[in-house]
């Protein structure tokens, strides 16, 4: 069973651990201390962490002994002659046979195939013939959400803020933009683009195939065909279609959790309610299901700050950029604060932590 | 020989050392070999514009930079720009 929550924050890596009822946590002191941590994960024994700041090289570090200590990656950059610099990194994926995988800003991806001592930048990104016409989100131009297809290890799907997701079908050699009815309400000229739309968080379901969720800066949408068509869901009853947290249910693929912000223009979340909405008919309609969360909240949510875990039921997380953590072991009946008064919570992830 | 000292946040990264003696010829060889050196360049070798650099108390920058020679130097401090949050 899952026991800790791994919270990056502002200000270090916060381990909250749990007991098996998932309902009792603690935070114990942090790790990385007074690094921005971007994201981290615990994947075969190895913990990994994408930090940055403002001042230091963006990197990713690892330890081997659960935090005790920790081993810098060699630089991860992109080659001099494309002009650009790694400006952040955001999340790193776990890939087929030992694989890692690594997004960041400028929409770059990276690979290690050493267990993250070194990463490969990758080229069909770099060198795609539109990337010159590409524009950040807020966030910046951020290759944020990478999924590897359980089935196909050739097909890797991913989300860059504000160019829409992508897919590739030979290992990331090449990459096909797949964005067909994704709305990008904040460009008039053209709503519906082949490219251009502002993914915030893309997930992929593994226990059915061709189906991924996205919450998207217009709207939430599912596909069932690997993204070749998307429909959008946020109109059966959501209060917004701006948000970035998203939670999914690997028990069931027609379940999904988001938490919707009023805008753009205002990132707090909606009704003056920290609300999380369940969906359990894979959209076509949505509930809230925030028993045991504040009824009154004006809180914003990052993209990176939401898990959930394998448990049965399974285990919803997410954190809030005012510092809270909240967990709830029954997938979204009720909720549970894990841990507050930490720095702004920038990313989430749940992991068995040994004994 | 000089020394090369690291702010608090840097030093963890090291092992918790904070000092470093070098014979390096240079304040860029100095720094290149310093454990922590991937976190102060770029992937360009460039230093990283919000990293600063003291030698004897003398901004880096303004005095012959990365190529300027250690020869006679006592003391090179790295210091976090005060920008940022």
């Amino acid at each position: 069973m899952p026991n800790t929550i791994l919270v990056g924050t502002k200000k270090g890596l916060f381990l909250v651990h749990g007991d098996e009822s998932r309902t009792k946590w603690e935070a114990a002191e942090p790790l990385l201390e007074g690094w921005e941590v971007m994201h981290a994960i615990l994947h075969d024994g190895v913990l990994y962490a994408a930090t940055g700041g403002m001042v230091y090289s963006p990197t990713v570090q690892r330890s081997q002994d659960f935090g005790k200590s920790w081993e810098l990656a060699e630089t991860i950059g992109l080659p001099e002659e494309t002009g650009e610099k790694v400006q952040k990194l955001w999340h790193i994926e776990p890939g087929h046979e030992g694989e890692l995988w690594l997004g960041g800003a400028p929409a770059v991806l990276f690979k290690s195939t050493d267990g993250g001592v070194t990463w490969e930048a990758n080229q069909g990104l770099l060198e795609h013939p539109t990337r010159g016409k590409w524009q950040p989100g807020a966030g910046g131009l951020t290759c944020h959400s990478i999924q590897l297809d359980p089935t196909d290890r050739d097909r890797i799907y991913i989300g860059i803020s504000a160019v829409g997701t992508w897919r590739s079908d030979d290992g990331g050699k090449s990459w096909q933009p797949k964005n067909k009815n994704v709305w990008a309400g904040f460009n008039p000229e053209n709503e519906y683009p082949e490219w251009g739309q502002c993914v915030h968080k893309l997930l992929l379901h593994r226990g059915k195939e061709g189906r991924l969720w996205q919450q998207n800066h217009c709207g939430v949408y599912r596909t069932d065909d690997g993204m070749e068509t998307w429909e959008r869901l946020d109109e059966n009853g959501l209060p917004s279609d701006f948000g970035f947290p998203l939670m999914l249910d690997p028990h069931d693929p027609d379940a999904a959790y988001v938490i919707p912000q009023i805008g753009a223009e205002n990132r707090v979340t909606c009704d003056g309610r920290l609300g999380v909405y369940r969906t359990r008919d894979a959209g076509a309609s949505w509930e809230l299901a925030s028993n045991g969360l504040p009824e009154q909240a004006y809180v914003s949510l990052y993209r990176e700050a939401s898990a959930f875990d394998s448990g049965s039921p399974a285990g919803l997380y997410f954190g809030t950029h005012q510092g809270v953590v909240y967990a709830s072991p029954d997938a979204g009946d009720t909720w549970v604060e894990a841990a507050s008064e930490l720095p702004p919570v920038f990313s989430v992830e749940v992991a068995e932590w040994p004994s | 020989m000089a020394v090369v000292i690291l702010p608090s946040l840097l030093a963890a990264e090291s092992g918790g050392q904070k000092r470093f003696e070098t014979e390096a010829a240079t304040l860029g060889e100095a720094l290149r070999t310093l454990p922590v050196a991937v976190l102060l360049f770029d992937e360009h070798g460039e230093l990283r514009p919000l990293v600063n650099v003291y030698v004897d108390g003398i901004d880096a920058r303004e005095s012959g930079g990365l190529d300027a020679p250690l020869a006679d130097a006592r003391e090179v401090r790295l210091v976090q720009s005060v920008a940022g949050g």
